[in-house]
């Protein structure tokens, strides 16, 4: 299968490759890197790094927009994953791929299944399992189904579905971000195993003591290109947040210093158990009215369960929430938003917008039941059809007319809608999650003028993004989220750089409890 | 200053497409229709009949005497009131295809009232209708509230209550509720007071079993497009429909406006059985509905469940089926061949693919085009 | 009650249940491998109605009863097809494409009997013949048993056989094992190299296949003509028998089966004084309230996804 592997030359590698995607958006750029055979290679960088653009190119999801992707030391033109699996590339995804109903047994053989004659040879299938298993110290119970098994076994089942099609070079996409430690460190030793045996890897986190921990050399990446190679050995956690973090443009908004009113929102010993994703744990802080507090952390940990919790698309399981003198804990999404919330959702495609629906009617959705827009059981079009004109008017949203479907709009006129929505309700809490991602220039602009214009006349605003240069340039006062606890606390971000927060929210520098805790009135919180 | 020009200049390119997107909407539709009737022409060609005699017969047939446009309306009023019966719960996205199980439960309570309960005059027109439209909004409710509270697939279970009580209804005409001493299956007549005035006594034309209850399907649609456009309730039903995240993101409680598109798609389906109850028949018959219910759901298709399109629709496509008896009298072509035609109708719509491919070819070659003038203007 | 039981442990009972069932369990067989290919098949009333009058057709008028079953199986093999060719290429609604040709199955079929016959009812005028049954010997000796299998026709024990034939597809072959990937998370399949398309084209192929034997055993089992419309809805209880069965074959056999013995007993008990129509509402009314009870149920399991605050 791998015979036409050049022996002398790196398992993998990436020659000026850059990729642009059809948006116009440069995901990665000019990228050269190789990874020798037999070698642990972590990749390193924040969100929209392009790690992961990069990583899909060399398992023949993506295509290279210019430049060549080598595989076994020859340059391969991967029309699809397929071509990749045939070279001995294998890949596991963060969001795993595999047959819920189906055993660790099948998952492993899906595709490639023992037997004769179109016939699955059902036990030759758990011995492979098995004798994988063992060999590669992966344990996992062949004979178990995949929905009842443990995150950590399914991502064994992963890789052992790679090394069944004898893989020769591993990508492992985050696969530590669902692993308890526990599971963590047996992915390691079996990571190892599999290098003694040969095997390259290359391993995307964001987690430096990891990186540290299981590999040989760490390539970091920022903005789409690879700022460099070091050997594991060499760095430090330090030097390579140094590296990882931190934006060529700068930013400077205008703002004057915040008068800080009321405390508006009141969280105390917040808990959140997740079914899927990051559960919240003991989170305690306020926002006061006329400030805007930012909320860093490395996307994943549990910023966008926070927002929607406060938001009231999901119920927190623990601790009191309190905006002004309401008790919002219990109450559905319009009893929140009745009690004053305003929500700028992170992901506006899913459910900031109804994109088949006209401007008009996606301006009112939480409004179009009460007056001036609807009286007496009668909701009247043309008031609908004013409001959305003087909102488009007020918030510059391009458009030749007010029952233009959103599906029409650029990324930025669409956020325009959202915010102009969101903010025209006048919210005494306004929580702002990713509000400037995927936007251009001139609306990333408008909206740090209006998040700023907000808060000046008295709203509360909560801001949560992946952008610590917008963090930094906007808020008042700084949380930092690491693994759903609160690690940093800044009550001045003045001064505050960008490396210093990353240590935070990297995980190598954490607050204590008393300054985190420091000067929150306790009267609300249950005894402990 | 220049922003405001190019705002103009926007506003005229935006009303120009817009105008263009709506001739290809009606475009595709009319095509689609058209592309049905040649498919039939061939059909008929191909079994060796008169294709051109059949269409004569079919397209002009309905409009020749009075008695025919009757009939073509009587039955138009209730596939409409079908159509516009499903097209609520499609506009929230639910696939209800329970409108046979309302309809039923309509037409008994209609029934019930109307021979039973004595009235004074008006009351006794307008009560069974009421009791036929809470009874159809209570068959609707079951499927809704099972699918808004518990999330169970609104299509079987629709399919199931129909099973069920289109035997009950069975058990019913052919026993409690069938005329003692009759040897026929039917039950006794109603009262003559509950009966929907026929439009012969309105007009003095003789228009066969046409009835007032056409004014009554013209109401309810326009109510219905109000409904849409103009209550808080149909807004919610339409971001349901639209996009559910965002509706629960907006602070509108979902379930809540799923199972209101159910209650007031089933009381509309109510008033169609009583409209076959106290306009058409004036008695309960076995198997009253004939296929008309599944009929209905084509229907709100073709309308894109736009109420007042679905009336037009509803018409359109009563015309074909009363041409189709029309066309089986006067050749030897069967009214089957109408079935055949409606059905490529549905397949052509559902193909969604088919008209944005279509559509997409036109804009590329639109923005080749556009592309090309600038490039020239660059050159200059 | 004494005459319920006697009626319920008559031979003649269970050779009319073993009757009765077989287009159910055929025609819910083919919408369990549909389902399990991930495309909703509600075109089994279709594709059972074209093939019964193909099957009638085509066996009148070439004097063969068994090219008159293959006739029926290749145009329901086709509809199968054609739903999956619809559904893939041009993004149409399963659901929507199904009633479609639904009403394509039963225009088309009353048109060519009316064409061909000048008879609005059926092919009663046509001598069409029947599917041979198969004496099973030795077992009529054995009591009440004897007489219930014996005799019965050829597609009853398919039907019965399908059951079996069905598992081991699904769970021992390398095609029902793609199948079933590709129906429960077709970007897992797709990502092992596995033709998702060309995999669904072959399950919706064999769906409408076990629906026309349904077809045909309704036309050439135990009549020799087709009616209009003689489906009568058996297409849409056996969907329902597939979701009531869980999606699994031995559960949708009982779910088939157990319609079946309901529509019998139905039928034997107009013979008594127990109104036979509300009888045949139980099987529906079941599976409503287990539709119910299992929505209820995987609710409270919680599906993992966060539950809106809302409800």
């Amino acid at each position: 299968m791998n015979e036409s592997w050049n022996a002398a030359g790196p398992a993998v590698a990436a020659r000026a490759v850059t990729k642009t995607y059809g948006n116009g958006v440069r995901a990665v750029r000019g990228v050269d890197l190789e990874v020798p055979p037999g070698e642990i290679r972590a990749v390193v960088g924040e969100n929209g790094a392009g790690k992961s653009t990069l990583m899909k190119m060399f398992y023949g999801l993506e295509q290279p927009t210019s430049g060549e992707i080598l595989v076994g030391g020859r340059p391969r033109v991967l029309r699809g994953p397929s071509s990749a699996i045939a070279l001995g590339v294998g890949m596991v995804h963060q969001n795993l791929m595999l047959v819920p109903s189906f055993t660790v047994a099948q998952n492993v053989v899906l595709g490639v299944e023992p037997g004769r004659r179109g016939l699955v040879d059902a036990k030759a299938a758990v011995e492979t399992t098995a004798r994988l298993a063992e060999e590669s110290g992966l344990a996992v119970d062949p004979g178990a189904r995949v929905d009842e098994v443990s995150v950590g076994m399914r991502q064994r089942t992963e890789i052992l579905k790679a090394l069944h099609r004898r893989a020769k070079v591993l990508i492992l996409d985050e696969p530590t971000a669902v692993l308890t430690p526990q599971e963590t460190e047996d992915l390691f030793a079996a990571v190892r195993r599999l290098r003694e045996g040969g095997m390259t890897v290359l391993f995307i986190s964001h987690k430096l003591r990891e990186v540290r921990e299981i590999s040989d050399t760490v390539s970091v990446m920022r903005a789409g290109s690879l700022v460099g190679t070091v050997p594991t050995a060499d760095a430090t956690e330090r030097s390579l947040a140094a590296m990882m973090v931190g934006r060529d443009l700068s930013l400077d908004v205008h703002r004057v210093p915040a008068r800080r009113g009321e405390v508006t929102l009141r969280v105390r010993r917040l808990g959140y158990e997740a079914p899927t994703g990051q559960s919240l744990h003991r989170l305690s802080f306020d926002v006061a009215a006329g400030e805007i507090v930012g909320v860093a952390g490395i996307e994943g940990n549990g910023q966008s369960e926070l927002a929607e919790i406060l938001a009231g698309l999901r119920r927190p399981t623990a601790g009191t929430i309190h905006v002004g003198d309401t008790d919002t804990a219990g109450l559905d999404v319009a009893g929140h938003r009745r009690a004053g919330v305003g929500y700028v959702p992170e992901d506006r495609l899913h459910n900031g917008a109804a994109l088949d629906e006209s401007i008009a009617d996606n301006l009112v959705v939480d409004r179009h039941d009460r007056p001036p827009l609807a009286r007496r059981g009668v909701l009247h079009p043309g008031a609908v059809r004013a409001h959305a004109e003087r909102l488009i008017g007020q918030y510059a949203i391009r458009t030749p007319d007010p029952s233009v479907p959103v599906r029409a709009l650029s990324g930025g006129n669409l956020q325009k809608v959202i915010v102009a929505r969101e903010l025209s309700a006048r919210p005494r809490l306004l929580i702002a999650s990713q509000v400037t991602r995927g936007v251009d220039i001139g609306a990333m602009r408008f909206m740090y003028e209006r998040l700023v214009a907000a808060r000046d006349n008295g709203a509360a605003v909560l801001l949560i993004s992946a952008d610590l240069t917008e963090l930094l340039a906007l808020s008042d006062r700084l949380l930092v989220l690491k693994d759903g606890l609160l690690a940093g606390r800044f009550d001045d971000t003045t001064g505050l750089t960008e490396k210093h927060v990353g240590l935070y929210m990297l995980g190598v520098e954490h607050h204590g409890p008393e300054h985190l805790t420091a000067g929150l009135d306790t009267g609300e919180e249950p005894a402990a | 200053m220049t922003s405001t020009l190019v705002e103009t200049e926007d506003r005229r390119e935006y009303r120009e497409t817009r105008r263009r997107g709506l001739a290809v909407d009606l475009g595709t539709t009319l095509a689609t229709v058209l592309a049905a009737l040649v498919i039939g022409f061939l059909v008929i060609l191909a079994t060796g009949k008169d294709p051109v005699r059949a269409y004569e017969a079919l397209l002009t047939g309905p409009l020749e005497r009075s008695f025919r446009v009757g009939r073509w309306l009587e039955d138009a009023t209730t596939l409409t009131l079908l159509g516009l019966s499903v097209a609520i719960p499609f506009r929230a996205r639910q696939i209800s295809l329970g409108a046979e199980s309302q309809l039923y439960a309509g037409a008994l309570a209609a029934a019930t009232v109307a021979i039973f309960l004595p009235l004074p005059s008006v009351a006794a027109v307008v009560v069974p209708l009421v009791a036929a439209a809470a009874a159809g909004a209570g068959m609707g409710f079951v499927p809704g509230a099972m699918k808004a509270r518990l999330g169970a697939n609104e299509i079987v279970a629709t399919l199931m209550l129909n099973a069920i009580v289109v035997r009950v209804y069975d058990y019913l005409v052919n026993g409690p509720l069938k005329q003692p001493g009759s040897t026929a299956v039917h039950s006794e007549r109603i009262q003559p007071d509950s009966a929907l005035t026929p439009l012969t006594d309105w007009l003095g034309i003789p228009f066969g079993r046409a009835n007032i209850g056409l004014g009554l399907m013209l109401l309810t649609a326009v109510a219905l497009w109000l409904l849409l456009t103009r209550t808080p309730l149909g807004y919610r039903i339409r971001m349901t429909g639209a996009n559910p995240d965002f509706a629960e993101y907006g602070g509108i409680r979902v379930p809540r406006a799923i199972e209101w598109s159910f209650v007031i798609g089933g009381a509309v389906a109510g008033l169609a059985g009583a409209h076959l109850v106290q306009g058409v028949y004036g008695r309960l018959e076995p198997g009253l509905a004939g296929s008309l219910a599944f009929e209905g759901i084509v229907v709100a298709l073709l309308a894109r469940n736009n109420p007042l399109v679905v009336v037009i629709a509803g018409l359109f496509y009563s015309y074909l089926r009363a041409g189709g008896d029309i066309m089986e009298q006067q050749t030897d072509v069967g009214t089957e061949i109408v079935v055949v035609i409606q059905a490529v109708i549905v397949l052509l719509v559902t193909a969604q693919a088919l008209p944005d491919l279509l559509k997409r070819r036109i804009t590329r070659r639109q923005v080749a085009r556009k592309q090309g003038a600038r490039k020239q203007v660059g050159a200059r | 009650m004494s005459s319920v039981l006697d009626v319920v442990l008559s031979s003649a009972f269970l050779a009319a249940v073993l009757r009765v069932a077989t287009p159910y369990l055929l025609a819910a067989f083919g919408g369990l491998v549909a389902e399990r290919a991930g495309i909703s098949n509600i075109a089994l009333e279709g594709q059972m109605l074209a093939a019964a009058c193909t099957g009638a057709l085509v066996a009148g008028y070439s004097g063969s009863v068994a090219l008159g079953a293959l006739g029926g199986l290749t145009v329901a093999t086709l509809l199968g097809l054609l739903l999956a060719a619809l559904r893939l290429e041009l993004g149409a609604d399963a659901i929507i494409a199904g009633i479609g040709l639904n009403l394509l199955a039963s225009g088309a079929t009353a048109y060519a009997v009316y064409t061909l016959l000048d008879d609005k009812g059926g092919t009663s005028g046509l001598r069409s013949g029947t599917l041979p049954t198969v004496p099973l010997p030795g077992i009529e000796s054995v009591p009440v048993l004897g007489d219930a299998l014996s005799g019965q026709n050829l597609v009853t024990w398919l039907a019965f056989l399908a059951a079996p034939f069905v598992a081991w597809l699904f769970y021992r072959t390398r095609f029902g094992f793609h199948l079933r990937a590709v129906g429960e998370k077709p970007d897992a399949a797709a990502s092992v190299g596995i033709p998702v398309r060309r995999v669904q084209y072959a399950g919706l192929a064999l769906s409408g296949a076990l629906a026309g034997l349904a077809g045909v055993f309704l036309s050439m089992g135990h009549v020799s003509f087709f009616v209009r419309d003689m489906t009568a809805g058996r297409g849409f209880i056996a969907l329902a028998a597939v979701f009531l069965g869980g999606l699994r074959p031995w559960g949708v056999f009982l779910a088939a089966l157990g319609f079946g013995a309901a529509e019998a007993l139905a039928v034997q008990l107009g013979t008594l004084d127990v109104p036979p129509q509300l009888v045949s509402t139980i099987p529906y009314a079941m599976t409503l309230l287990a539709l119910a009870l299992y929505a209820w149920r995987r609710k409270r399991r919680g599906t993992g996804e966060p539950v809106p605050a809302s409800l």
